[in-house]
């Protein structure tokens, strides 16, 4: 989690799709504490979905033995910041978009769709350590919008 | 279906027929736990003889990327049949999706099931 102040949450669940729901609720009740408009909590909620789903079908959703993924939300003054930990195989982060911004990972829609919801994304991973995506929203931001 | 299995995202198909289009109705949430059952409602739309299908979107309360890409695979199922996916749907944060994807190009979008046609274009 990147070093902001703000009040912290953390979720860890199996990397099943049962629980990509429960992700989200979270988000959304936080994002609601600190006053975000229901459209901007409606595209966290996407976007906390998009990053939970990538980790669980990149941990092979949920078969015997897997590690779960942790799901991390940092509630600070004018930001939501929300972090999804998983320890698949990985990917190089330099190849998540090609040049036209289209989903290198084999979903088509999911990453593109995150960074248009967001402020802010960003992707570490590693073979060997798994991957971490990152994603914040700014209430300013929000303001600038109406 | 266990116990364990309902703890998910809750989404419930109906299926009706109005003038030439099976509509398939949604109510619930589509993510990646829940869209197979669309999936699946499609593929057996289609498996029956039914190319001219309709999902209405009206009560569905979340849709992410894996719901779209249900719906684009129902579509290149019924292409080569030269039917059609169209969708039905005023909420706008659900047509937001489909603008930000660029998929208001790709699927015919009825505001109601009044604007559906009466009946389906002869090829």
């Amino acid at each position: 989690m990147p070093e902001k102040k703000g009040e912290a949450f953390e979720l860890e669940m199996p990397a099943k799709a049962k629980y990509v729901g429960l992700a989200r609720l979270l988000a959304g009740s936080i994002a609601r504490r600190i006053n975000f408009s229901e459209e901007n909590i409606d595209d966290l909620k996407i976007a906390i979905s998009e990053m939970c789903t990538n980790a669980i079908v990149h941990t092979a959703n949920g078969v015997k033995d897997t590690p779960p993924i942790v799901v991390r939300y940092l509630a600070g003054d004018g930001f939501l910041t929300v972090e999804v930990e998983d320890q698949g195989p990985g990917f190089d982060p330099e190849c998540v978009l090609d040049k036209e911004g289209r989903d290198l990972l084999g979903k088509g829609f999911g990453i593109p769709l995150i960074m248009t919801l967001v402020d802010v994304f960003e992707c570490d991973s590693d073979p060997q350590s798994g991957t971490v995506v990152s994603i914040t929203k700014f209430l300013e931001a929000e303001k600038g919008e109406s | 279906m266990d116990d364990e299995e309902r703890e998910g995202t809750e989404l419930d198909v109906a299926l009706e027929n109005i003038s030439d289009f099976s509509v398939v109705s949604l109510t619930g949430e589509v993510d990646v736990y829940s869209a197979p059952k669309l999936r699946e409602t499609i593929k057996d739309l289609v498996e029956k003889g039914n190319y001219h299908i309709v999902v209405d979107l009206e009560k569905v309360a979340f849709l992410d990327s894996t719901g779209l890409g249900v719906l684009v695979g129902g579509l290149k199922r019924v292409k080569p049949h030269e039917g059609e996916l169209g969708i039905i749907c005023n909420q706008e944060k659900i047509l937001r999706i489909f603008r930000i994807t660029g998929l208001t190009k790709v699927f015919p979008i009825y505001r109601s099931r009044e604007e559906l046609p009466t009946s389906v274009k002869e090829t």
